[in-house]
C-alpha cells in the first residue's frame, strides 16, 4: 500500500512535468523516454507487491481472469458471427460474468486482511460462493438453449 | 252402406292429394323471388302518374318484360299499393316514374321506399322538372339534389340536339357516358342520348353515388322560360343528368332528372347534336336504359365468392391453427352473374390481407380464369388471431367482403432449434465456466 502511494506521488510529479514540457517541446523526447521508464517501474512494483498475496488468492484471481478472458471472446465472437442464438450468446457471457462476480465476492470474504469480514468463517464463505454457483449455473442451463 | 261411406272417403282423399300435388307443383313458381343463387330482380313495382306512360313509354318496358321482369303497373295513389305483407317485400324492384306524385297511396311513403332500397333492393327513379317534393326527398336521401328552381331546366346553347324548330335548347344531347364497361355494356354507345328535364347535382359527401350521364360544359341549370338575373346555381360538366348509385348492401338506385328519357318518342327519335355533321338515325337512349337497366336489375356486375379456403403448403385439409412462418396457400372462387349463370369472374386486381388491426400482408391474387384465385405466403413472425380478408370494391361491381378468422401461435418450447452450430463457443464457455468452478473447488479445499 505505501510503496502504491510512493508511486502514485511520483508519478503525479511527472504529469506535471509532462504539462510543463508541452510548452517546452526540446524536451519532450527525453521526457517519453523517462515516463516509459517509470510504468516499468511502475509494474515491476506492482507485481512484486502482488507476490506477496497468498496462494488460495492466486487462484482465485486466475479464476477471475479465466472468466473474464472467455466472456470477452464471446462478445468479439457475437461481433463476428451475429447475434443469431441470441439467449444463447447470453447465458454464455452471463455465466462468466456471474461466475467472476462470485469469485470477487469469495476472494473479498476469505481475505485475511480484510477487517469487514473477519467474524466470516472462510468455509462459510466457501458454502455460500458453491450454493450461488449451482443457482447460477442451473439458470444458465435453462436458458442456454 | 259401409262400403260406400268407405269409397267415399277415398274418392275424396285422391281428390285432396291431387290438390296437395297440384299445390306442391306451384312452390317453386312462387319462389321466384331474389335469392343469393339468382340475384336479379324478378318482380317488379312501376308506380305512374298516369296509365297513358305505360304505352308512352312501352319500348322501355318491353325490353325490361322480354328479359323475364314481371312487371305490375299501379298508379301512383292507388290506396291498394303496397311493398311489403306480412314482414316480407312482394316486389325486387321499383320504378318510380311518377315525378309529381306528392302522396302514394297506402302504406307507401319516402321512408317505406327507403326501407325497401335498404333491405337491398333497387330503384328507378324518374323526375322531371316540376318534381314533387317527395320525389326530391328520396334522391336527396340517395344522395342527389336536383335543382331547387322547380321550374328550371338544364339549357346547353351549344350541345343541344338540332331540330326542326329552333326551340329553347332544352332538348340536349349528351355523350359525356360514365367510363365503365360494366355498368353501361362492353359495346360503345355510338349515338347521343337525348335528355329533357331538371338537372341535379351529387352530394360530395356521398362517395357511392356517380354520374352515368353528365352534361357539357356549355350546359347550365335555368327556367328557359324567363330572363336569366342572377347565375344559375347549377353549371357545367358538375351537372349530372342520370346518375347511378350502388349502396353499401349492394341495392342499385337510378336516377334520372327526365322521364322522357325513356319515352318512346325518345327512343326512336333520331338525333344529331349541335356542331356535329354526323345524324344518327337513331337516339342512344334505348341502349343506354337497356344496359343502365341491366346494371340497376342486377344482370350484371354482380359477383359472388365461394369456397374461401387455406392450408399449410402440401397439406389439403383447413387447420384449425397457424404457427408463425408456416407456408400456407389461400384461394377463393370468385363468379360473376352473367343474367342466366354464374360464369367465372377474371380480373388481375383480387387481393387477399392477412390481417390483425392492419394487413401485415397483402398480396395479388392469381386466377385460372376459371374463377378460382390463388397465393401462397409465409404467415408473418407475429402471433395472434389474424383475418384472411378479401374486399374487393371495384366500379359497377358489388362488393365482396370476406373474412375468416384464423390464430397463429408461436412456436411450442420443443418447436425451437437445439444444438445449432453457431451457438457452440456459448455452450463451451457455460460448460468450461462448470469445470473451472470444479476445479476451483477442489484447488481451493486442498491447496492449504
Amino acid at each position: 500500500m505505501i510503496i502504491f502511494i510512493k508511486v502514485f506521488k511520483r508519478r503525479e510529479e511527472k504529469r506535471r512535468g509532462f504539462l510543463w514540457c508541452i510548452a517546452k517541446s526540446r524536451r519532450s523526447e527525453r521526457m517519453a523516454r523517462s515516463s516509459s521508464k517509470d510504468a516499468q517501474d511502475l509494474f515491476r512494483a506492482l507485481w512484486s507487491a502482488y507476490a506477496a498475496t497468498p496462494t488460495n488468492l492466486k487462484i482465485i484471481d486466475l479464476y477471475v481472469m479465466f472468466a473474464v478472458f472467455t466472456a470477452l471472446i464471446q462478445v468479439v465472437y457475437m461481433a463476428l458471427v451475429g447475434s443469431f442464438p441470441f439467449n444463447s450468446f447470453l447465458s454464455g457471457v452471463l455465466s462468466c460474468v456471474g461466475t467472476a462476480v462470485l469469485a470477487v465476492c469469495l476472494r473479498i470474504q476469505v481475505n485475511k486482511e480484510n477487517k469487514e469480514f473477519k467474524d466470516l468463517a472462510p468455509e462459510r464463505a466457501f458454502a455460500d460462493f458453491v450454493l450461488c454457483n449451482l443457482v447460477l449455473h442451473l439458470v444458465i442451463m435453462n436458458f442456454l438453449g | 252402406m259401409a262400403n260406400k261411406v268407405k269409397r267415399g272417403v277415398a274418392v275424396l282423399l285422391v281428390a285432396m292429394s291431387k290438390l296437395i300435388f297440384v299445390f306442391l307443383a306451384f312452390i317453386p313458381l312462387l319462389c321466384t323471388s331474389f335469392s343469393p343463387e339468382r340475384p336479379s330482380d324478378r318482380r317488379v313495382l312501376v308506380l305512374l302518374d298516369d296509365f297513358a306512360v305505360k304505352s308512352s313509354h312501352s319500348l322501355f318496358f318491353n325490353s325490361l318484360k322480354s328479359r323475364g321482369f314481371d312487371l305490375h303497373f299501379h298508379l301512383a295513389d292507388d290506396p291498394k299499393i303496397a311493398l311489403q305483407r306480412y314482414g316480407q317485400y312482394l316486389y325486387d324492384a321499383l320504378i318510380l316514374f311518377s315525378p309529381t306524385i306528392e302522396r302514394f297511396g297506402g302504406s307507401v311513403d319516402a321512408a317505406a321506399i327507403l326501407d325497401f332500397v335498404d333491405s337491398g333492393h333497387d330503384l328507378i327513379v324518374a323526375a322531371d322538372s316540376n318534381a314533387s317534393d317527395l320525389i326530391r326527398e328520396i334522391a336527396t336521401e340517395c344522395g342527389v339534389d336536383f335543382d331547387e328552381d322547380p321550374a328550371s331546366m338544364v339549357v346547353d346553347h351549344s350541345g343541344y340536339a338540332v331540330s326542326a324548330t329552333e326551340g329553347d335548347h332544352t332538348l340536349i344531347a349528351s355523350d359525356d357516358f360514365i367510363k365503365s364497361d360494366v355498368i353501361l355494356g362492353s359495346k360503345k354507345i355510338e349515338a347521343p342520348v337525348l335528355f329533357q328535364g331538371i338537372g341535379h347535382s351529387l352530394n360530395p359527401t356521398n362517395s357511392l353515388v356517380l354520374k352515368a350521364l353528365s352534361a357539357s360544359p356549355s350546359a347550365f341549370s335555368a327556367n328557359p322560360k324567363s330572363k336569366l338575373t342572377s347565375p344559375p346555381s347549377l353549371t357545367g360538366s358538375s351537372i349530372s343528368l342520370v346518375s347511378v348509385i350502388q349502396a353499401r348492401n349492394n341495392a342499385r338506385i337510378l336516377i334520372s332528372g327526365s322521364l322522357s328519357m325513356f319515352s318512346n318518342r325518345f327512343f326512336r327519335s333520331g338525333v344529331q347534336k349541335a356542331g356535329s355533321p354526323t345524324k344518327h338515325e337513331k337516339s342512344g337512349n334505348e341502349q343506354f336504359f337497356t344496359e343502365l337497366s341491366k346494371w340497376v336489375f342486377h344482370e350484371r356486375g354482380h359477383l359472388k365468392a365461394v369456397h374461401m379456403q387455406h392450408h399449410k403448403v402440401g397439406e389439403a385439409n383447413e387447420p384449425a391453427i397457424y404457427r408463425i412462418n408456416d407456408d400456407l396457400e389461400f384461394s377463393v372462387e370468385i363468379f360473376e352473374w352473367s343474367g342466366t349463370s354464374w360464369e367465372p369472374y377474371v380480373a388481375d386486381d383480387v387481393q387477399v390481407q392477412f390481417y390483425m388491426m392492419s394487413p401485415y400482408v397483402l398480396k395479388t391474387l392469381s386466377t385460372n380464369g376459371k374463377g378460382r384465385y390463388f397465393t401462397s405466403f409465409k404467415v408473418p413472425d407475429v402471433y395472434g388471431v389474424f383475418q384472411f380478408k378479401v374486399e374487393y370494391e371495384k366500379l359497377g361491381y358489388t362488393t365482396l367482403s370476406l373474412s375468416k378468422q384464423i390464430p397463429v401461435r408461436p412456436f411450442r418450447h420443443n418447436e425451437y432449434e437445439r444444438f445449432i452450430p453457431a451457438a457452440y463457443p456459448y455452450y463451451g464457455a457455460a460448460f468450461s465456466m462448470m469445470a473451472g468452478f470444479f476445479i476451483l473447488t477442489a484447488v481451493h479445499l486442498y491447496s492449504k
